[in-house]
């Protein structure tokens, strides 16, 4: 067993592991903290998609002992009921979501999404290497490529992030 | 997965001992590869070895020829660096077009490279811009270092340190990309390098992994051109026949596929 | 008194675009999926144990020592630990819970261990020892035609002489097309909870869109009476059909697990045994043969669908009657014969899948007309068009009179908005000019027939509780998925009672407070659950209606219920003190509501009747642009036009036209099922098994709601259901890409099978250059 601690939403907590527990199954199992989902467990749908030091990553994809020491920020800790974030926010007045299975991972891997367009990192879509990407649709889509819907709300997840991420810009 | 341990060493030196003294050891970058692997309990690595954050497998740097990156660096980093964006900006672009976002904040050149999986990326960007892969030990040329599907010349507990691409005067990629799993089902790499040679790696098709299209770096040698190369077929029976796409549908998408980077190269 | 089709009604909460009732929760993580259930203490953990080498195979023994060996395993449940009968079929009975004596495909459950963790389950279950015989499977449609394998007697209808229709005609055009299976991949896999109770109940959370059927399902397996079983489903995290049938297995093996251990047990699948071991979309062959008059018009079809089934019966038998059901997608067909074949096959048995077999029939359809396009050289949208139903042609090959047919001006209106001649000529014009990439456009109807074609499970019943202070407790046999179901019901109450939506607390599916419930399926959840959920409010409100009529002296019509008040002649009472005052009188004030289809009636044996109560249409327009060098396929635009009658939830309903739409998108284009000559499913990961993601959906992509005058069946406020019609609007994306490899050589039918990958294409672009060979 290993004593993995981690800053979750802000709190410092430390837990025994063995070093096979995901961080997916340290953040469900062990903290409490269901509200990142388990879709595949292989990496492969983004249900599980945290922040990891800022960056957006796949709690089933890596184990919660390579990140002794690393800041994580799940669903739970963006915002709550009476104070959404506002990509929480806009994901409810867009309706971004259907069965809502995939929704903590959409909201995550948007906000880190976001974030690495703030810092000026061009995805594969983007057609200039240099500069400010612009956020078009297509944009967007092409940078939530990790993060699968079923019920494939998609137009309404993309008019969401679309929304929060303007908001974001016009805020800063 | 089955029961591992773990370890996080302080350095290059205390990595390569753990593993010297521990045949069923293994290193540990970004996960994104090993882990599935473990989930599958296709590997049973007695210990990993996390290589991650080891400073001496960080960073980018670049001079006047080359271009130097880590081998922890992640996809993401490579991708949205500055430096490799302003010199070899076809690298760039290969990275940002890696797996999905997720999977680029975690995964790592050097593990891909240590991999050699025959439908990853960088291999193509290695072998045409003829780099050259630093270990803890040693010197690797490109046209070395790739044997096979997942066989590298990296011996046991060798270290991938960095890479050393030599800046081209132009390069260009193209990917067709299996849309499930968006790793290459035929991906092409062109360059012209430095001295005024041509080469042209094509990953995700071969049986034998990465490999150089030599008729079409002729080809393109004689005649820098879309035109030069769409004509050039690559043998069938040297490509990867599976539930995605058969050999002889891969081999024409070899040719489409050097096409458009020739094409990408020009812009 | 019935509602009119047109009503002068002011709708507060019907009729409106109210966000999702879980809506605050899905976005903060706090909506509670079984999953997250917190786990009762010494909860156990069940991984199901299968035969990794065969899809057939005789069991002769297996050994289980290194199994039971495994440090925290508790128990291995077989065949033989089922106290009642080792069954969780929904009615055929061939559906094994356990394997007994024989492995019929790749992924067959042949014991389960049950384990304190979740690891040391899984750990445990590769460990047995199989000793087996293996035979030789059948795989294909194609394996199973050849050996005469069916699971159950094929079905045929029809009217006319057609052989001799065949015979006669001048023009006549025969043609195949594979169409394939699909992968449900709920996000939320299959995964149910089952904690028992004293005197040997049992409690099963179940992730499930039939309730009832896993309450039957446990009793039926532990040996014990329907009563002492209670299954409660809150959410799911989709469900596509996959969790219709398919969800029994899991629940029971949890609940045989509890009764045998004694503790609460969980099984949740693991995403690749999921895909293995679970039914999907069923994938068919359909041939027909076609006669046709110089305008395009159809005289006679003979229709054949060859359908795998898998293994077992399970739903095989009403997905293949509405495939036959909608066969003729919007069309007459004169003459016609329509025959289906359930195949049996060693692969896993094939179930529901949105839409529930009518979209094979439609594809069908819809290459059928496209065929008659190419060969006389018409556009497909006017062949379309000339073979719609209409006046003097409006009766299906099943007998049922088309009564509401809206199809020429929905048709008529995407035409216009969707300015499709004017991009068939820069299409074509397009394609003149461009050697390597060209351009297809087609605009499909769609058709779909809303019950259940088992008539007994058109029934629903809803139970409505009014509080004291006003509040109101809802409940009804539905369940959610994210098709926002709760949200519709919880708004035809609120509107009853003119009360906010927020005064509607919806409440978790449970077997104990409505029984006897039909699965969430057929699209028929709103109309049945409204329905029955308006009839318990009515039944409450009579009595109210009453007791305020003698209390304050009113006659009864000058009594109304709207915001929050009730309406007493000129003046008005708030609902809560109303509510108050009748509960000191006696009055009560919960109802159990009942709903049953009307109208409907279906005798399978003569095929004839009218199997459905009306019908949802919709049309869609593509245009897609196809890369002649390596199939690769692009969708540069798609317009939808669809009929949710008055909309119960106009936002709700679109969300559902879209998604529906990229779900069989991916079906037709993407989404491939590759099962080796082994019969193991190659594509069990979404690694392999290609899902739409967000860069999938049409760049362009207009969805709008037809103004309806509403339904002309008395349904919930006039609304239409919308669950599974949208999904066969994307046969327009499938005939777009057909028409772009069409314009490679004049007069050639591409053969064009599903799911057009690009290598598909490929295949179909050589083939039509070489004459269509």
């Amino acid at each position: 067993m290993h004593d993995v601690t981690l800053t979750i939403n802000g709190e410092r907590r430390t837990v025994a592991l063995d070093a096979r527990t995901t961080l997916l199954d340290a953040l469900r199992d062990h903290l409490g903290l269901t509200g990142t989902k388990k879709g595949c467990d292989h990496g492969q749908c983004g249900a599980c998609t945290i922040l990891v030091d800022g960056r957006r990553i796949n709690a089933c994809l890596t184990l919660a002992v390579m990140h002794d020491g690393d800041t994580v920020t799940t669903v739970e800790g963006l915002g709550t009921p009476d104070d959404l974030h506002p990509m929480q926010a806009a994901f409810v007045a867009h309706d971004g979501f259907q069965c809502g299975y995939c929704t903590p991972g959409q909201i995550m891997s948007a906000v880190g999404m976001v974030g690495e367009v703030a810092k000026g990192w061009p995805s594969h879509a983007s057609a200039s290497l240099n500069g400010k990407p612009e956020l078009t649709e297509a944009e967007i889509a092409e940078r939530m490529s990790g993060n699968l819907c079923r019920c494939s709300a998609y137009p309404n997840i993309v008019a969401a992030i679309s929304a929060a991420a303007k908001d974001t810009e016009a805020s800063s | 997965m089955y029961e591992t341990s773990y370890k996080r060493p302080a350095s290059l030196a205390e990595a390569a001992a753990i593993i010297a003294a521990d045949d069923e050891a293994k290193f540990l970058a970004g996960g994104q590869t090993l882990l599935p692997t473990m989930k599958q309990r296709l590997a049973a690595p007695s210990q990993l070895v996390d290589i991650a954050r080891l400073a001496e497998l960080k960073g980018i740097s670049v001079s006047s020829e080359a271009v130097t990156i880590g081998a922890a660096m992640t996809h993401y980093s490579i991708a949205s660096s500055p430096e490799v964006q302003g010199a070899i900006p076809t690298l760039a672009k290969l990275a940002s077009g890696i797996g999905d976002p997720q999977v680029r904040h975690r995964g790592t050149l050097g593990g891909s490279l240590a991999n050699n999986d025959p439908s990853a990326d960088y291999p193509a960007a290695v072998l045409a811009l003829g780099a050259t892969l630093v270990t803890d030990r040693r010197e690797i040329a490109a046209d070395d270092y790739f044997q096979g599907m997942f066989t590298t010349a990296l011996e046991e507990g060798e270290i991938l340190v960095r890479v050393v691409f030599p800046i081209p005067r132009k390069a260009g990629y193209s990917k067709f990309l299996n849309p499930a799993s968006r790793y290459a089902m035929a991906g092409v790499f062109v360059a012209t390098l430095a001295d005024g040679a041509v080469r042209v790696a094509v990953t995700g098709a071969g049986q034998g992994g990465v490999f150089r299209a030599t008729a079409m770096e002729e080809a393109l040698g004689d005649n820098w051109s879309a035109d030069a190369v769409a004509g050039i077929k690559v043998d069938p029976s040297d490509m990867l026949s599976d539930i995605h796409g058969d050999a002889a549908y891969r081999a024409n998408l070899v040719s489409v596929m050097a096409k458009r980077a020739v094409v990408a190269a020009a812009g | 008194m019935p509602d009119s089709i047109v009503d002068d009604k002011v709708y507060a909460t019907a009729r409106q675009p109210i966000r999702h009732d879980s809506a605050i929760k899905h976005v903060t993580g706090g909506a509670v999926y079984i999953d997250d259930m917190r786990e009762p203490v010494g909860t156990l953990h069940l991984a199901p144990g299968w035969c990794r080498t065969y899809a057939k195979a005789r069991l002769d023994a297996l050994d289980l020592t290194e199994v039971r060996a495994v440090p925290g395993v508790v128990a291995v449940l077989t065949k033989d630990d089922v106290p009642g009968i080792n069954d969780v079929s929904s009615s055929f009975g061939d559906d094994p819970m356990l394997a007994d004596g024989e492995v019929l495909f790749w992924g067959q459950v042949v014991f389960c261990v049950v384990a304190t963790t979740r690891e040391a389950a899984r750990k445990a279950a590769r460990l047995a020892r199989f000793e087996v015989v293996p035979g030789t499977p059948l795989v294909t449609v194609a394996d199973a035609l050849a050996a005469d394998s069916h699971i159950m007697p094929e079905y045929r209808f029809g009217r006319g002489d057609v052989a001799k229709s065949l015979k006669d005609t001048q023009r006549r055009l025969s043609g195949q097309i594979a169409v394939g299976g699909q992968e449900h991949f709920y996000l939320e896999g299959q995964v149910a909870m089952a904690v028992p109770g004293e005197d040997g109940d049992m409690t099963v959370y179940s992730s499930t869109q039939h309730p009832t059927e896993v309450q039957h399902t446990v009793a039926k397996v532990l040996g014990v009476t329907e009563a002492s079983v209670t299954v409660e489903t809150r959410r799911m995290g989709g469900g596509f059909g996959g969790k219709e049938s398919q969800a029994n297995q899991w629940a029971a093996l949890a609940a045989l697990a509890a009764r045998v251990t004694g503790r609460p047990c969980k099984m949740r699948l693991d995403r690749d045994d999921d895909m293995i071991m679970t039914g999907k979309r069923h994938d068919q062959v359909a041939s027909f043969d076609v006669a046709y008059d110089g305008e395009g018009r159809i005289l006679a079809v003979d229709l054949d669908f060859a359908s795998r089934c898998g293994y077992s019966a399970d739903l095989s038998l009403g997905v293949n009657d509405r495939t036959m059901f909608h066969a003729d997608n919007a069309y007459f067909y004169p003459n016609v014969s329509i025959r289906s074949q359930r195949l049996k096959t060693n692969t896993c048995s094939n179930t529901a899948f949105r839409g529930f077999g009518g979209p094979h029939g439609v594809i069908a359809a819809e290459r059928i007309i496209d065929s008659i396009a190419i060969s006389i050289g018409l556009d497909p949208l006017e062949v379309r068009k000339r073979n719609f139903y209409g006046p003097g042609r409006d009766v299906t090959p099943y007998g049922q009179k088309v009564e509401d047919n809206i199809l020429a001006e929905l048709v008529g209106e995407l035409e216009a908005s969707s300015n499709y001649w004017k991009r068939r000529t820069a299409v074509r014009s397009f394609n003149a000019k461009s050697r390597i990439l060209k351009k297809g456009l087609a605009l499909t109807p769609v058709k779909f027939g809303i019950s259940f074609t088992l008539i007994h499970l058109n029934q629903a019943g809803a139970l409505v509780h009014v509080y004291t202070d006003g509040s109101v407790h809802l409940n009804h046999g539905g369940t959610e998925m994210g098709q926002g179901l709760f949200l519709k019901v919880a708004q035809v109450v609120a509107e009853e009672f003119g009360l906010p939506i927020d005064q509607v607390k919806i409440t978790a599916t449970n077997t104990a407070k409505v029984p006897n419930t039909a699965p969430t399926a057929a699209s028929s959840g709103s109309d049945l659950n409204g329905m029955a959920a308006q009839a318990a409010c009515r039944e409450i409100k009579a009595r109210l209606v009453d007791f305020v009529s003698m209390e304050y002296g009113t006659p009864a019509d000058k009594i109304d219920f709207r915001d929050s008040q009730v309406i007493i002649g000129n003046g008005a009472v708030p609902f809560r003190e109303i509510v108050k005052k009748a509960f000191i009188a006696r009055i009560q004030l919960s109802a159990a509501g009942y709903y049953r289809t009307p109208k409907i009636h279906w005798n399978r044996d003569k095929a004839e009747g009218r199997p459905f109560l009306y019908f949802a249409y919709g049309a869609a327009c593509a245009e897609v642009t196809v890369d002649t060098m390596t199939g690769e396929m692009k969708v540069d635009r798609v317009d939808i036009l669809h009929d949710c009658g008055k909309s119960l939830n106009p936002a709700i309903d679109i969300g559902q036209i879209e998604g529906g739409f990229v779900q069989g998108m991916g079906w037709l284009t993407t989404e491939e099922l590759v099962f080796d000559g082994q019969g193991r499913l190659r594509t069990h990961a979404p690694s392999t098994y290609k899902i739409p993601t967000a860069s999938d959906v049409p760049e362009e992509f207009v969805t709008k709601l037809f103004d309806s005058p509403g339904n002309r069946e008395e349904t919930i406020f006039r609304s239409k259901a919308v669950g599974e019609p949208p999904l066969m609007l994307p046969a327009c994306v499938f005939s777009a890409v057909l028409d772009a490899v069409a314009s490679l050589k004049p007069g050639v039918i591409p053969p064009l099978d599903a799911p057009a990958t690009p290598e598909a294409i490929m295949k179909a672009v050589h083939a039509t250059r070489r004459g269509g060979v």
